[in-house]
């Protein structure tokens, strides 16, 4: 393998990952936004892969440097759930850094990703998060219990899901029979569903 | 089993070891060494993002800015620059700069805060209450630019809603007065040798923090820790310099690592002391530099709020905002959705989140006086990191050491050290 070195630019980053991931990637988009009086550009990529090429992409990544991951963010995107990683390459390098924002849509009806604990250790944190508010099952994952939610919380439940195994409305319909045995869910009540 | 286990398990919180916020940290212990770390968080889960996804964009920022109470600012402007970014909204070039002054000051205030409460946890309130009184200067000029102590109240989407008064910083404005902002950092400029002098030169704090708590380079960069708890071991990582925000790509700055300053990079809590205060003189020169280059224009790019909300509307894409706060990194991912008043997702990730694994290798093989330092050497912040209603909280535990006994055996061990000296 021909070294590579660092830091890579914008482009350079975009033809590295095409090159290492092929047809994997399903889409690529690079963006650059100038701040400041001396117009200093924040890179960033937004990348979306397959769920069997994800850890292929990590791997990539993970051949530059060390990767740093900041956090991965999770939605319900009706019938998928998309996870978005936030990974950033290139830091050390003043003004050079990239963010890599790495997408993968999970099925519902198997919410299911590998880990990446074994490429990078820091991800632990994040990977037991998902878990408990989105219902994604982490497959590998070396620890699997609840991380933010109290144990009272019911199993079957995840707060940021918008369908039935989302949340209730938390309001109480005490006056109404009929509302009070069928709750509106709190994804109808945020979209408007109700009044219709 | 051949061999007996002799380790025993101490929960300590969720009424707290080193900090006055819950959580909890479950030991295993053999003897007095600690062989296992786990920490439980989650007793204050409040469920902030859920709340902001049945929330318009513009109501969410009071609401951001309450996730923490020492960066309050840090949380503002990650929100509003994601929704920045996802509706393709430039703020204007002095809201960039007003931004950056509030960012440092909070830097100095945070700081300075986190330098009185490591002395406490080690049994020196006399350097608690020095740094908490000098820290009351910075918390006067915040007020008065923003007219809040702590909330300040001052981001908006499109920039900020309070201008920096020209008297506040410009000296032919006012030859008369001198400027509030270059008085408060010429304020803590005098002081700052006496503080390095108390943490870094006193022989009994040295002994406290020397080769305590260590986190190698390679565990800081394996378990992606940010902000001063890795610098001190020699990683560059800081957002400000890697990745510009604001206006700190037209400044000029350095990693602050321990190796600059003719220390080893050994990542431990004296490593971490020296960074921290290290960053303080950085914000005073930072401010002086933001002073001098602002340049004078509207402070709002969108001042009609309404028009404002339905762009917002009619916005679609997805924004993030990422900034270096006093802690380290921290991140929030906005998404916007065509049609849709409330934001669509909204993920909030504060520093502690991410040095939360770094707290197991740096309690291995320590002491159990020593839990206070360690516990609060990350500078933690459990308000960001847990995010989330109070369903039941066990404080029945009969082994649990409470917060005054954890702090007696801190107090005690500095003493018997001490006895060694004297």
């Amino acid at each position: 393998m021909k070294e590579i070195e660092l830091p890579l630019e914008l482009e350079e980053m975009k033809e590295y990952l095409e090159e290492e991931l092929g047809d994997g990637i399903q889409e690529i988009d690079t963006e650059e936004i100038k701040k400041g009086l001396k117009n200093t550009p924040m890179k960033l990529i937004w990348l979306k892969v397959d769920r069997d090429d994800f850890r292929n992409a990590v791997k990539s990544i993970s051949k530059l440097q060390i990767p740093h991951l900041s956090v991965t963010s999770g939605s319900d995107r009706g019938d998928v759930i998309e996870l978005i990683y936030h990974f950033s390459v290139n830091y050390g390098f003043p003004g050079d850094e990239i963010s890599v924002n790495l997408k993968v849509h999970l099925p519902k009806d198997d919410p299911t990703i590998p880990t990446i604990t074994d490429l990078v250790p820091g991800a632990i944190t994040t990977e037991r998060e998902k878990q408990e508010f989105l219902g994604v099952e982490v497959v590998d994952i070396p620890d699997s219990r609840r991380l933010w939610l109290d144990e009272v919380f019911p199993e079957d439940k995840y707060p940021w899901r918008w369908d039935d195994k989302g949340m209730e409305d938390q309001s109480r319909y005490v006056h109404d029979k009929e509302e009070a045995a069928n709750p509106p869910t709190a994804a109808n009540k945020r979209r408007g569903e109700d009044d219709e | 089993m051949s061999k007996k286990d002799t380790t025993y398990e101490v929960p300590i919180g969720p009424i707290h070891p080193a900090l006055k916020e819950p959580f909890m940290i479950k030991f295993r212990l053999d003897g007095e060494t600690i062989v296992d770390a786990d920490p439980h968080p989650g007793m204050n889960h409040r469920g902030i993002e859920f709340m902001g996804m049945h929330r318009n964009p513009l109501k969410v920022i009071p609401l951001s800015e309450r996730i923490c109470g020492i960066c309050s600012i840090v949380h503002q402007h990650m929100y509003t620059s994601a929704v920045e970014h996802a509706a393709g909204i430039e703020p204007t070039n002095r809201a960039r700069y007003i931004r950056t002054i509030m960012m440092e000051l909070e830097r100095i205030h945070s700081h300075v805060l986190w330098a009185g409460v490591a002395a406490h946890e080690i049994g020196f309130d006399t350097h608690l209450h020095f740094t908490w009184k000098i820290r009351e200067k910075v918390m006067d000029l915040l007020e008065d630019i923003s007219g809040n102590r702590v909330n300040y109240s001052m981001w908006t989407v499109g920039g900020v809603r309070r201008d920096i008064p020209p008297k506040m910083y410009r000296r032919d404005f006012s030859p008369k007065m001198y400027p509030k902002i270059q008085n408060t950092l010429e304020y803590y400029e005098k002081l700052y040798d006496k503080l390095e002098d108390i943490f870094l030169g006193d022989p009994s704090i040295r002994l406290r923090t020397r080769n305590i708590g260590i986190l190698t380079e390679k565990e800081a960069l394996e378990l992606c820790g940010v902000g001063p708890t890795v610098r001190a071991s020699g990683v560059k990582k800081d957002v400000r310099i890697d990745q510009p925000y604001a206006a700190y790509g037209d400044l000029d700055l350095d990693y602050v690592i321990p190796s600059r300053f003719g220390y080893e990079n050994t990542g431990d809590v004296f490593s971490k002391t020296l960074v921290r205060l290290k960053e303080i003189l950085q914000s005073i020169d930072l401010i002086r530099q933001c002073v001098k280059q602002m340049p004078d224009e509207d402070i709002d790019s969108e001042p009609k709020k309404a028009a404002l909300l339905n762009k917002l509307k009619k916005a679609d894409g997805e924004g993030i905002g990422r900034i270096e706060a006093p802690r380290g990194e921290a991140l929030h991912y906005v998404r916007l959705k065509e049609g849709l008043e409330e934001l669509d997702n909204w993920k909030v990730r504060a520093s502690t989140y991410n040095n939360l694994a770094t707290y197991a290798p740096m309690f291995l093989g320590e002491q159990i006086a020593d839990i206070p330092i360690i516990a609060a050497c990350i500078d933690p912040c459990i308000g960001c990191m847990d995010r989330a209603e109070i369903v039941e909280i066990n404080t029945g535990e009969k082994n649990s050491y409470s917060h005054e006994d954890l702090h007696k055996l801190s107090v005690r061990k500095t003493k018997d050290m001490l006895g060694d000296e004297l």
